[in-house]
This record gives structure tokens, sequence and C-alpha cells, in this order.
């Protein structure tokens, strides 16, 4: 809501100190978007053209001398209808128009020039004038050295209030008067409004099919004269951001600011019948707004009828046929009350938001409708030359009374947690304008008046009272009440697993969780149903994903295009399914890990690196159980000799590996290593209830082992065999040796392995670990056919 | 004997002159001192000496293997100095070639900010609570005082999967979930950080997708003072010891009275700069005591419950904190921005 300060400065006692006023209501009320000049340009004047001749060297411009008060400015003029006699705007040497547009001294074809001679739209007005054309002549009675903008009435002041859907009451005039009137402690008091009519028979009579038209009042007004509005109507109109027209559209917009209550003109002549009827529309019913469009309206919409025909949309738009224009002599002017969700369905529906519909939505009050009515009769009469033909005819079954509300002392003191007192209460609900009485000691019946729309109950009031008292006074306390503050195991793990990655060098991600449809389900293990935007913003956005790892790979892709090359990624974001939402732990690294080139060492990422990651992740999460094995059904978008699925107990926890070389090609990226884990199962694996294990008090003992076995023998089904015959004795059993080539069969490869032993109640004898190492020898010769080297 | 064992003594130094490492000079050693060295065959001699002579004798080959044995001594102490020397001298290196490149690692800035967030909360007693991020109509909107044709729904413009189910358009709902879940309706405070949704299109200022936490607390007789008590704290742990709060009116459905909360400017401290517009003030989150339809809605009786929430937009404090000035940075993941905030 634009509001103009001179307009309020009419209703109420404001002072000139406008930031005095833009703070109460930042502090008291709503936010002021901005305070700014209406017209902020320096060095106007108005002036009187002397003398007006053709400029010798150009046909189209004119020298002038024009009289501005103090001195007399010669001014070259390329208005065609500039002419001797005519009282204008001068832009005098040193005013900086609009488009940072600076009037200096000039030589225009020789000729000196002090200044210009302004039309409206020069000075970024638009619209003030709709007959303008070329400069702006002022009438004879402008006085000659005087500010333009205060003869024109745009010497103002505008402060922009950005309301809150709560606020209904601050889209007129009137309501901000209220308000304004309760922040200074100053008063504000209403109007009546009362004009004269013809004492005639109304020719018009309304009625309503439709319980969502509360209000309708019908006024008829003869011999208006439509013409342009007054300057001081116009420029208010300016200041609100309103378009001026004609007097009779500039009449119904102005009372609609001053009011709240939208009012629309028909041109009564165009109206084939006695009877206004309002009703829902028809399906499949068509009306012609003002706009020329053709509408298709639904039974939702409420409609103006002639009795048979619409003849405007209830609220949102008039209708072409009953518009008023050229010629219209007779109006009917309405104003009513129409149901907030019907107007807010159909403006919404048929895209038309508009002054009128954004207040109906808002809810109005149902206190303004004949007042405003009456108000805009007066002014037909004043500015437009009118005659009220007789009594309105009108229906009105709203609620007219305030509505009543309790609240105790006790209770507005334990919702604030400050000591009011009554004494307060009553003096701040004075300055609000709320009727009360105080029952008991301290319980108020407060009676919240119609224009308070979304005020329903004590909460509401209290919101009043500490606004108006000042949200400065509130004491500063902390709840009371005694809880306690921890996380949840998984909440926690959350942390550690995040400073897991980081420590060792992983940047965390958080990307969109919505993508496209091929990212939503290219790493997907099984078939999901896929989760979908009904209304996405576009189709790189519409999906849902199931996998974190295409918006990784994007990652990835976007830096490398930035000469980034060494990536190690992890996020933890969910996995968006039909029934649930899974929370996932992915991550992918390339290129060097660690390096220092000086000395020749480079370590780049590779599927071991990735492995020992993830290992060192589980062994720091006291995660013993688990298996790393060769992935049985590898993704397709996994190479498939170069991934492994990774399980808990019996539980799949997620996969690790290599991307496919296609897939690299395709993103054209290279030895890129992913990994993704249901952080869940991860979760619940996860063993934070630890028992401190005795350190051995006996030393172990190392043996060394060299083996050939078959090639494709795995790693771990050696070390399990080694294991099983180690029992209890063997405490650790690494690989630190593979070699194949010369000296080795090519079906076959060796391996080498360290053996630690060790016994935990004495130390070893070297006949007993000979017998240990014995029995591994053996079982590797049983089992995997293995040969000592 | 005498001029044996002088001899002894004189051969034993010559060869020790040559000696240069402590391996030679340890079988140096073993020859002279060991079990089968040259005094054993002394010893036996000793067994042919007369009686009375033998005390002498002994004593004098005592002397000499004491003797050697101090020239050994002096011998090794020397060589390990000079083995030290020459470490010292061998192992010296330019200290200015630079050192291994470990990968800098980083948490998320959003994560850094709700981990900090968190544990503000912590510390006052408050448990943390998450939702799904796929709600019902239900509990993103009806049961927070926004039933289905509430204008303000119009501000929060959202993103459906089914007319019921959308992309929560703030952490509310777990507000909600948490609210009946307490079945016993014990004392409740709660923060619930999270992911949420919005039908914007990104740009500078807007995302999609943002970050929020708000906090609840639903107990008898928490009050406005308590809130903005909790809210300055909040702001100072945020912003700095010497910041200040101001609050103003404002409206959000499931809380009245409702405010904004502005912190005093930490740029200028308050006397107006570009960063605060020249006001000293910069709003950083909304706030409110619960509204009585959401305590009612949730099955507590708002003559027994009261309680205040509040909501803060994590990209909001990041953007605010470290000086950011495209909301889209913190999901393009360019890695020359996230390694930047490595964390406190
Ligand atoms: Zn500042």
């Amino acid at each position: 809501m634009k509001v103009s300060m001179n307009w309020l400065k009419e209703m109420v006692d404001i002072g000139d100190d406008y930031k005095l006023l833009e703070t109460k209501f930042n502090l008291m009320s709503q936010e002021v978007e901005s305070l700014y000049k209406l017209i902020d340009i320096d060095n106007l004047v108005i002036g009187h053209v002397k003398t007006c001749d053709k400029h010798p060297e150009a046909d189209k411009l004119s020298v002038t001398t024009v009289d501005v008060g103090d001195e007399v400015l010669q001014i070259i003029c390329g208005a065609p209808n500039i002419a001797e006699g005519q009282k204008v705007i001068v832009s005098k040497v040193g005013a900086c128009l609009p488009g940072d547009f600076k009037i200096k001294k000039s030589k225009i074809r020789g000729i000196e020039s002090n200044g210009m001679i302004c039309s409206l739209e020069e000075l970024g007005i638009k619209e003030f004038d709709s007959e303008e054309t070329g400069i702006y002549v002022l009438g004879d009675d402008a006085e000659t050295g005087q500010d333009p903008l205060k003869y024109l009435h745009l010497d103002d002041y505008v402060l922009d209030l950005d309301l809150t859907a709560n606020r209904s009451d601050l889209l007129s005039m009137e309501g901000v008067a209220y308000d304004v009137a309760c922040m200074l402690d100053k008063e504000y008091k209403p109007v009546q409004h009362q004009y004269e009519t013809r004492r005639e028979e109304n020719t018009i009579k309304v009625f309503t099919d439709t319980k969502d038209c509360l209000a309708y009042y019908g006024q008829v007004i003869d011999n208006v004269k439509l013409g342009q509005s007054p300057y001081w109507l116009k420029s208010r109109l300016i200041a609100a951001g309103i378009r001026p027209i004609s007097n009779v559209v500039d009449i119904t917009n102005y009372v609609m600011l001053q009011y709240g209550q939208p009012l629309h003109a028909f041109d009564y002549d165009k109206i084939r019948t006695d009877r206004i009827l309002v009703r829902h529309a028809k399906e499949d019913e068509t009306l012609i707004t003002l706009d020329g469009q053709t509408r298709k309206l639904l039974a939702s919409d409420i409609v103006i009828t002639d009795g048979k025909y619409p003849i405007a949309l209830a609220g949102v738009m008039g209708g072409k046929e009953t518009e008023v224009g050229e010629g219209t002599t007779k109006i009917l002017l309405e104003s009513a009350f129409f149901d907030p969700l019907c107007v807010r369905k159909t403006s919404k529906r048929l895209d038309l938001k508009s002054e009128s519909s954004s207040r109906f939505e808002k809810g109005i009050d149902p206190g303004k409708i004949k007042k405003a009515m009456d108000f805009a009769s007066e002014l037909f009469i004043k500015l437009a030359g009118g005659e009220v033909v007789g009594e309105y005819s009108f229906f009105d079954t709203t609620q007219k009374e305030p509505s009543a509300v309790v609240l105790s002392l006790e209770r507005l003191n334990q919702v604030t947690g400050r000591e009011f007192t009554v004494g307060e209460v009553k003096s701040i609900l004075k300055r609000l304008n709320f009727d009360n009485h105080v029952s008991g000691s301290d319980v108020f019946r407060i009676d919240v008046p119609t224009r308070r729309q979304n005020m329903f109950g004590y909460q509401d009031i209290i919101e009043e009272i500490v606004r108006i008292s000042g949200y400065d006074k509130i004491p500063l306390t902390i709840p009371a009440t005694p809880t306690f503050g921890y996380l949840t195991k998984t909440q926690q793990l959350r942390r550690t697993v995040r400073n897991y990655f980081v420590n060792n060098g992983f940047n965390e991600t958080i990307s969109y969780s919505l993508v496209n449809e091929t990212q939503a389900i290219e790493f997907d293990q099984e078939k999901l149903s896929i989760v979908e935007i009904m209304n996405p913003l576009n189709k790189e956005k519409s999906i849902l994903r199931h996998s974190l790892i295409p918006s990784l790979l994007d990652i990835l892709q976007y830096n490398k295009s930035r000469k980034i090359s060494d990536v190690f990624l992890f996020e933890i974001g969910r996995s968006y399914r039909e029934e649930k939402e899974v929370e996932y732990l992915s991550g992918l690294i390339t290129g060097v890990y660690q390096s220092n080139l000086w000395q020749g060492k480079k370590e780049i990422a590779d599927f071991y690196l990735l492995k020992g990651i993830i290992e060192g992740m589980l062994l720091r999460l006291h995660i013993e159980n688990y298996r790393i094995v060769k992935a049985e059904k590898p993704l397709s978008m996994m190479h498939p000799g170069m991934v492994a699925d990774v399980f808990i107990g019996e539980e799949y926890l997620g996969y690790l590996g290599k991307l496919h070389p296609q897939k690299e090609m395709d993103m054209n990226l290279d030895k890129t290593f992913i990994f993704e884990f249901n952080f869940e199962i991860l979760s619940s694996a996860y063993n934070d209830d630890l028992v401190m294990v005795e350190i051995p008090k006996f030393p172990s003992v190392s043996r060394d082992l060299a083996i050939i076995v078959d090639k494709d023998l795995t790693a771990e089904k050696i070390i399990d065999e080694v294991k099983l015959a180690g029992k209890k004795t063997l405490k650790n059993v690494e690989i630190f040796d593979i070699y194949s080539g010369q000296g080795i069969a090519s079906d076959k490869k060796s391996i080498a392995l360290s053996l630690t032993l060790q016994n935990v109640e004495k130390t070893l004898e070297t006949k007993e670990v000979d017998t240990v190492v014995e029995r591994i020898i053996k079982q590797l010769e049983n089992t995997i056919n293995a040969k000592l080297r | 004997m005498e001029k044996k064992l002088n001899k002894l003594i004189e051969d034993m130094l010559s060869r020790l002159d040559g000696i240069s490492n402590l391996n030679d000079l340890n079988l140096l050693k073993a020859e002279y001192l060991g079990k089968k060295s040259v005094f054993n065959d002394l010893m036996q001699e000793l067994k042919e000496v007369p009686k009375e002579e033998k005390p002498r004798f002994g004593q004098m080959i005592n002397e000499a293997k004491n003797r050697i044995s101090d020239f050994l001594e002096e011998k090794k102490t020397a060589l390990e100095k000079q083995l030290v020397a020459n470490k010292l001298k061998d192992e010296s290196i330019d200290v200015t070639l630079p050192g291994r490149k470990m990968n800098q690692g980083s948490k998320h800035l959003i994560s850094q900010v709700i981990e900090e967030v968190e544990d503000i909360f912590l510390g006052l007693g408050y448990t943390v609570k998450e939702g799904p991020e796929v709600e019902s109509d239900l509990y993103n909107f009806e049961m927070l005082n926004l039933p289905k044709d509430h204008p303000a729904r119009d501000m929060q413009d959202s993103l459906y999967i089914s007319e019921e189910r959308l992309l929560r358009t703030h952490t509310s709902p777990v507000q909600v979930r948490s609210l009946l879940e307490n079945t016993n309706q014990e004392p409740l405070k709660i923060i619930c950080p999270g992911k949420v949704y919005r039908k914007d299109d990104d740009d500078q200022t807007h995302s999609h997708q943002f970050t929020q936490i708000e906090a609840l607390v639903v107990d008898g007789k928490a009050s406005l003072a308590d809130l903005k008590g909790t809210l300055l704290f909040i702001a100072k742990k945020l912003f700095g010891d010497e910041r200040e709060i101001r609050l103003r009116p404002s409206f959000f459905p499931f809380t009245e009275p409702s405010v904004e909360v502005d912190v005093s400017c930490y740029k200028c401290g308050g006397a107006g700069c570009s960063m605060c517009g020249n006001t000293g003030w910069i709003e950083i989150l909304g706030a409110g005591m619960v509204n009585n339809n959401v305590l009612s809605a949730a099955g507590y009786d708002p003559e027994k419950f009261q309680g205040f929430a509040l909501g803060m937009g994590v990209e909001r404090i990041a953007i605010l904190k470290y000086g950011i000035d495209d909301i889209r940075a913190f999901y393009t993941n360019d890695l020359r921005f996230n390694k930047q905030f490595r964390g406190k």
C-alpha cells in the first residue's frame, strides 16, 4: 500500500517527520518498503512565456523568453504546442530529470538555451493528463516563479508499506489513519458524507441468488459529465500507484483507496433491464470483460447480471458492454460485498489480479459498504456534475456488530512475560479505538470493530497490545522448564561420518533432490517407481532422486571443466521412494589423493584407495562383521570387473567401484571411483557399546610365508583359510606381496603372507609356532591347492 | 710376564688406531676381552707361577685387562661422536622444499551452520527432530492454521506430488509430528533442521531448495519474554557477543503474535552502513507465539499450553555471516567455494 503523506495529513496530525513515521511503522505495525518523494526533482519552477519566435536555423524549434519570477530566461523549445502567454513548467539549469538527464546551459544551433520547458512525461509522470501532447500547459492561475509540483499537488511523499496478510485494514487510507493515530497517540475522526438526491424513485432494483454476495448497494446517478479529475485527485491516485483515467473511474478508485471498498460504475443506459441480479455463473456462460477478452465462466464465479445475462465478473472486472465511456451520462454505482474465496478463485483462475479483487480477497469492512457509496455519490455531484436520482436499492446481510473477545490481564501477562496493568491495557485499547469493559478485577471484554477483519481471538488482541506498547518493553528471559538436550545415535553418527571423510580430505557436497528422469533411476539397484512432481519448475528438476551419484557426477563434471581434477566428494542425503525416504551416504574419488612431486610421490585414486577409506570408516564406527565381495549383479553404470558389494552381517550396505568406462567416456571423465551406502543400515550397525580389551602381556611372533596358488583365487579365500587353520593363536594375517611372471606358471601366482601369532596367556615357544604354521600350510595345501614356494 | 703384558697392550693400541667403525671395534673387544681372549692363555700361565708370586702377577693381569677395557671404551665414545657428527652433516636438508600435499577436506557450509545452530540449542536443552521431505498437505498446511484456501498459501507456491502430497515448504510439519508423537504432552523443546522446497526459479536470491531450522517450545508457560531471551542468546552466539536484537511485528499463520527478528549490524555495530541498508539492523529470522489453532489441531488445550516457535533460513545465516552474494553457490559445489570454508 502506497500511502500519500499529503492525504494522510488531512486525516491525522502526523507532522513533517516522515522518517519518524517510517520507524514507527517498522517497529509497531508493518514493514516500510520505502519512503520516497513522489517527484524527486529540484529546480522546477512555473514560467510565463513572454515571447515565442521561430528559431532562425531550425523550423521545428522555438526561441522563447520565459519569466520565472526572479529572472527571465531564454529557452529553446522543440514542442509544437508552445505559445506566447502560456504558463509552463521550467526545469532550470541544475535540474536533473529522470534518466539522469541533467539540464545544463547549452547552445542549440547557435542560440543559447538556459533550461528546458517540460512535458509531464519528461518529469516521469505518465498519463497525468491523457490529452497531453508536447509541453504541459498549466492554468492561468499558476503563479509565476512558484513550484509547479505544488500547483499540481505532486509535491508529496509516499510511504510504501509491505502489508502482511492479516492487515487488510491497511488497504485503505482510513485504516492507515486509524493505525497512525494509534501509533502516534493522536486522534482520527471519521467524516460523515452527505448529499442531496432528486428524491425520485430509484429505477433499478437489486437482488441476489447466491449467499456468496452478502451485500449490494445500487445507486443511480444521472447527468454525469465525463471529463478529467482535478489535479489533487489525480495526484493522489498517482501517489497510490493508480493511473488516472476519467473522473468517473477516478472517483471509484479514490473512494476505494479511502475506505478499502471497491466500487464499480456501469453505464446505466447500457443495462437492458431495470434489475440487477447477482448469481453464480452457469457453466459455459461467457462474458466479454473490460479488457476485450471473452471469458469462459464457471459455476464458482459470481456474476452481476441484468436478470438474464452477465454484465460483470463480481469483484474482479466489469463487462465491456456496460463500460463507462464517451457518451455516458447516467451510471449505476455498485458497492457490494462478495465472498473472498469466490473472488480469489476467479481472479486466480483468470489471472486477473486487480486493486479491487485483492481487497475483496482479503476481506473488506462491512461497515464501509454504504459509506463508500455515500462518499462516491458526494464526489460525483461535486466533481462530475452528477445528480443522485433517489434512494439506492440494496440488500445487506453482512455482520456489522463488533466481535467480542475476552482477555484477562493474567493471560496477557502469562503469554507476554511482562507485567501489564489494567490502566496500561485500557489506555492502549483506547488508542486502538477498541471499545471495552473490565469485569471482575482484570477481565477485559473487547469489541473488535469490523474494520479489523483478521482478528479472531485473544492472541490477536495480545499482538495489538504488544506492538503498540512496544516489543522493546518485553523482558529477556529463557524458558524455565528443564529439558535435556542431546543428539540421537543417528544424528551423532552423521557428524562422525562427516568428520571422518573431511579428515580424510573429502569435500562434502549438498545437491538438489530434484533431478531429471534419467538421473533419477540411472543408479538404481532394483526397479523402483519414481516420485514425480506434478507441477515441476522444469524437466531438469521434475523427479526426486533415487541415488545421489548422478548429482555427484554433475558436480565432478562442473569442477573438471574448471580445471579442478583432483576431486574427493561425499554427500549424505535422501533417496526418495514411493513409500519412504532412505538416507544414503555416497561419494566419489578421482585424481591425485596425496603427492609430493619433487620426491616422486603421487598417490592416485584407485579402487584400493577407496576400499581402504571405506574400511577405515567401518573401523572408525567399530563395525567388524563386514564383507567386501565381488559384486554379483553389478549396476550397468559400473565397471563389471571393478565393483564390490559391501555387506554388514547379512545386510547389504551398498557398493563401491569404478564407473563404467562407457559412462566415463560419455561424461568426459576418467578413472572415477564411486560408492553409495545405505546410511540407515550403517547407523543400525554402528557400535558405540565398547568394552576394554586387555592389551597382551606376552610378545607376538611373526612368520612370513610364500605360496603359489591358482591365478584367479581371491585374496579373501586365502585369508579365510589361513584364519580357519590359525585358530586363536593367529592374531593377524597380511598380504605383503603378489607376484606372477618369470618363474611362476602362467595360470598361477605367488602370494606372500605375513602371519602374526600370539598367545594371550604365555610366551609362545618355537615349537608351538611351528605347529601352527604347519597346520596353516596343510590347510592351504588341502583346500586351495597351494604350494609352498 | 710383565714384558708380555706390555707387549700385549702395545699391540692392542696399534690395532686400535686402525679401527674406524663400531663393528671392527666390537670384534677387537671380543678378541681381547671375550671368552677365548689372550687373557685366557695368561691365566693358564698363572697356574705355573710360584705361589708367592701369584697375587702380584694376578694383579698385573687385571690391571692390563682394565687398561685395555678403558682404551676400548674411549675409542668407542670417540667413534660414536664421529658417527653423530657425520649424521648431522649428511642428513641436513632444505626445509623450504614443499611438504606432501594433502587434500583439504571440508564440511559443506550448510552442514556447518546446522551443526553450529544445533549445538547452541542442545546447550539450551533442545533435542533435534527430523521428518519426511515429502509431506502431506495436512501436516504441511492444514494443521498449521493454513486451510486449503488460505491466501497465505499464495506466499509459498509449492511443488506437489499429488493433490494431497507435496515437498514440504518449511520444516514446520516436523513440529506438528513432534507435538502428536508427544502423547503424554510433556514439555517439548525441539529444533527441526532440514531441506525445504518452494516453487521458485533459481536466481541470485531464490532457490527452489533451501534449508531451514525451526525451533518449537511448548509447555505451560513459555512466554514471549522467553522467546525474546532465547533469540538474543542465539543472535549473540551466531553473530557475536556485542549483538543486540529487536523485534518487529509480522505475520505467520502458525504464530500469533508473529515477529521478524533483526540483529544489530555486525559490520557497523548499528551506526548504519551498506550491509544493513543504513538502518543498523539486519533481518535474520521470523518467530512468534504458537497460534492456538495449531495447538488445538495437535490436541493441546490452549488454556493449558502455550509456547513459541522460530524459524531461520540456514543459507541466509551463512550468506550474512560469510558475505556470500549468490544463494546458488551453496548448490553448485564449486570446490573453489566449498574449500574456502573448512569449519571451526
Ligand atoms: Zn551496518
